[in-house]
């Protein structure tokens, strides 16, 4: 809680007007006019930029991206509990990440090739992490997001020669464009794009190709919501899965296609109450918690929406307890004292993992992810 | 009205005091505190209080719901610090009643009250923050070294006098029989009784071993409450200690309630142990002092490690081997987030007490006092047997047949203080969630 009761100034400073609507995101109907809410949730990105950075500088994670990826002079010691948190999450979604990619054969890059579409993706460093750990590539990266937030993170790889190396764009052969309002970047293994997850839904009667650019329709595919879904409406989101499982990709026969969640659980408890209205205060409305506020509900939802072949979740305090090795427990827990174990097992019990997947036409997609241990709950 | 009156005052409207006050009190504070021993005896009645955490308006609560002082007599088991917005203003209105009352309140030190502790968890950045240097930060961790580590109330009656308000259909009680005592009492913050249970009066040992008193609430996020086997606090107290500074003198059938902020130490097997720690100084990593402020009792037998890096866990047989040895009945402490605000475990051998409610403006939780009053059975002399090393020595045999009973116990529960009361400066405290956002505006959600 480093001095949240002080105004995020870089959230207003990041709040410019930059790619207000206009480019790629108008077409598709959006609107990212920057407002006042527009610049809570840009606090609560750089919240998760400046966590990062907190978990890096501290030795739970490594990552190398997270100082290009956080604005200048936000860099914050977090309390140890959010470290953790941070951490865990990170690990689990790297875990999934790992399974669904397989092991990294060079001589196979292009006959082995897989696709990570990342939801609101925010100032997220996994793509930098992921592409520069498997060059050449065998895989496609995109990242969905608004134009605001798009933006930031173009102008960030822009002026970073690590990035751009990490996406293995550095050199002047290298096949990449970045759109005139530099909100959308697209290179043979990542693209950006600015572009309102509602209005995907919207276009599914267009020529799919051009809504997202880049996307192989063929390709078994990896989406990641990392706290975004949970921002739409229930029928919202509902039309955002929807619009990858039927439409982008095809069911006949059907594309392999994955699922993680990240978001939080279980709002009816006393903790959970607190946090709702805690949220409220700040502008922050989770608009699907009360319809998957459980574990069981987040398994059903992807049974429901598309992911058939298996359904899986555990929060955040099993998976910390399941999914770290005993060694590496001890590693981080001796990084810091930790004098909040209660708060701990409160906090990390309303957060969960999800993860739900259909094979279709390659059962050895998703193999992997049924060695990890579920919670059963 | 003197100055501290007037620093008193300022501080309960929650508005700091200049520099060089501060100065001036936290100097007589450490000459008051260099006084105690490392465990102070305090004379029931009293109120315990559990952590504070720099919850201002919530320890104004606190007073409101147990009373004021020096009208009340208030022992505080450390963590008056770091977390909450207003460490500052509540430390330093704890040490003005400390200097202003010495006898009516008494501090001893919580694992926060240190320089580590505090540069990590908020309270350092905070006088940063208010004082625009560290100075005011030192001069407190200096205070912090000079408390006592625990405390010993004595003097604590068996038997509660009845609180005659009650919160009608909801009271679940016991049935009053004639022949029995009320033991505990809980209350909700308006005064009204929520819970009560009975105990036969004058109960010889086998009673005493057989009756299971964990009376803490259902709904707690914790371990559920242990099914280790019935205690057999049977034997006269003291009996196991060599028959020095231990027991209860002859009338006074309850025993001496120890309280320290975090548990028990595999280095202190006696009370007369944490006397000898040479305790002024930083808490250190590991050894006795560290395990007094940073244990926790837990479900297990014996001895374990402890998940927050520094103390141990503690099993139901160690507390109630060290209740025994000591001639206690009950060892209070704080430490721990409990959801109902109290906790007891281990039939009764030990309890939580937790004073910070919705912990940090984010955990729901509620807070709780714990209240002992007065026996005046005795005809009001106060049995000081385990207050002071070496007194009451031989003063129980062996074969006495008084047995060590838990004091009546009752707890006052209470919410969060609403922030925009009795006209203190409070602005909506921002409560710090991880992991919510990695972004997606929320405009997009309303715009519809």
């Amino acid at each position: 809680m480093a001095a949240p009761q002080i105004p995020n100034l870089n959230s207003l400073r990041r709040g410019r007007g930059r790619g207000r609507g206009i480019g790629r995101s108008t077409d598709n109907g959006s609107d990212s006019r920057p407002s006042a809410k527009d610049r809570i949730v840009q606090g609560t990105d750089n919240d998760a930029s400046v966590s990062r950075l907190s978990a890096v500088d501290l030795g739970y994670l490594t990552d190398a991206y997270a100082t290009a990826l956080t604005p200048r002079g936000s860099a914050t010691r977090r309390f140890p509990i959010i470290n953790r948190g941070t951490y865990v999450r990170t690990t689990a979604i790297d875990q999934l990440v790992t399974h669904f990619l397989g092991p990294y054969t060079p001589e196979q890059t292009q006959t082995k090739r897989k696709q990570i579409i990342s939801l609101g993706a925010g100032s997220d460093t996994r793509v930098f992490r992921i592409l520069s750990s498997r060059q050449p590539s065998d895989l496609v990266y995109h990242e969905i997001d608004f134009a605001v937030n798009t933006a930031s993170k173009i102008q960030a790889i822009r002026s970073t020669p690590k990035l751009r190396q990490a996406l293995g764009i550095d050199t002047p052969d290298a096949e990449v464009s970045i759109s005139e309002t530099g909100d959308a970047l697209h290179s043979p293994s990542y693209h950006i794009h600015p572009v309102d997850l509602r209005s995907l839904s919207a276009n599914t009667g267009s020529d799919l190709s051009t809504i997202l650019p880049g996307v192989e329709r063929g390709l078994p595919t990896l989406l990641v919501s990392e706290c975004c879904l949970i921002y739409l409406s229930p029928s919202e989101a509902e039309q955002v899965v929807k619009f990858f499982t039927e439409h982008l990709f095809q069911s006949q026969p059907a594309t392999p296609l994955g699922l993680v969640l990240y978001e939080p659980i279980r709002p009816d408890d006393a903790f959970g109450r607190t946090m709702v209205s805690n949220l409220a205060t700040r502008g922050i409305q989770l608009q699907t918690l009360h319809k998957y506020a459980s574990l069981e509900a987040q398994r059903c939802r992807l049974k429901e929406q598309g992911f058939g072949d298996g359904q899986a979740g555990a929060d955040i305090e099993f998976i910390w307890k399941n999914w770290i090795c005993e060694a590496e427990k001890e590693r981080v827990a001796g990084l810091e004292m930790l004098d909040e174990m209660e708060e701990w097992q409160l906090l990390a019990r309303h957060y969960c993992i999800a993860w739900g997947w259909r094979d279709g036409s390659d059962t050895s997609v998703f193999q992997g992810w049924t060695s990890l241990k579920a919670q059963l709950e | 009205m003197s100055d501290l009156d007037r620093a008193i005052e300022q501080l309960r409207a929650c508005r700091l005091i200049p520099e060089s006050q501060v100065r001036e009190l936290c100097y007589k504070a450490r000459e008051l505190l260099i006084e105690e021993g490392n465990v102070v005896s305090v004379d029931a009645p009293v109120t315990i209080c559990g952590d504070i955490h720099g919850q201002f308006h919530d320890l104004m609560e606190l007073f409101r719901v147990g009373g004021d002082v020096p009208d009340t007599n208030y022992l505080f088991m450390g963590d008056f610090v770091d977390r909450g917005f207003y460490s500052l203003e509540s430390f330093l209105l704890l040490l003005c009643l400390k200097v202003r009352y010495p006898d009516r309140m008494t501090l001893i030190r919580g694992n926060h009250e240190s320089r580590q502790i505090t540069t990590v968890y908020g309270f350092y950045d905070e006088c940063i923050r208010k004082y625009g240097s560290a100075n005011v930060w030192r001069y407190c961790c200096e205070v912090f070294d000079y408390l006592a580590l625990g405390a010993i109330v004595l003097g604590a009656s068996s038997e509660l006098e009845p609180t005659t308000a009650s919160a009608n259909d909801t009271t679940q009680s016991t049935m009053p029989i004639d022949d029995t005592e009320l033991e505990t009492e809980v209350l909700n913050s308006r005064g009204e009784v929520t819970m009560s249970t009975y105990r036969a009066r004058q109960r010889s040992s086998s009673d005493a071993s057989t009756d299971s008193r964990n009376i803490s609430p259902p709904r707690d996020i914790s371990a559920a409450p242990g099914q280790l086997s019935a205690p057999t606090r049977s034997g006269a107290p003291g009996t196991g200690a060599g028959g020095d500074s231990n027991g209860s003198a002859p009338g006074s059938r309850t025993g001496a309630v120890l309280c320290v902020h975090g548990g028990l130490s595999p280095l202190i097997d006696s009370v007369d142990k944490i006397r000898l720690i040479d305790r002024k100084q930083e808490v250190p990593h590991e050894g006795a002092m560290c395990d007094l402020l940073w244990s926790d009792p837990d479900e297990i037998e014996g001895w374990g490690l402890s998940p927050r890096g520094a103390g141990f866990l503690f099993g139901g047989d160690i507390v109630k081997q060290f209740n025994h040895f000591n001639g206690l009945s009950l060892v209070a402490r704080a430490h721990q987030l409990v959801m109902e605000g109290y906790k007891e475990m281990f039939d009764g051998g030990i309890v939580t007490v937790w004073s910070a409610p919705n912990y940090c403006y984010r955990c729901g939780n509620v807070a709780a006092i714990l209240e002992l009053g007065e026996d005046t059975s005795s005809g009001g002399t106060v049995a000081r047997s385990n207050g002071e090393y070496g007194r009451s020595n031989g003063v129980m045999g062996a074969d006495s047949l008084s047995t060590v009973v838990s004091p009546g116990r009752r707890y006052r529960v209470f919410e969060a203080a609403a922030q925009d009361t009795r006209g203190m400066p409070a602005k909506k405290p921002v409560a710090d969630y991880f992991l919510v956002s990695e972004t997606y505006p929320l405009t997009i959600a309303n715009s519809s």
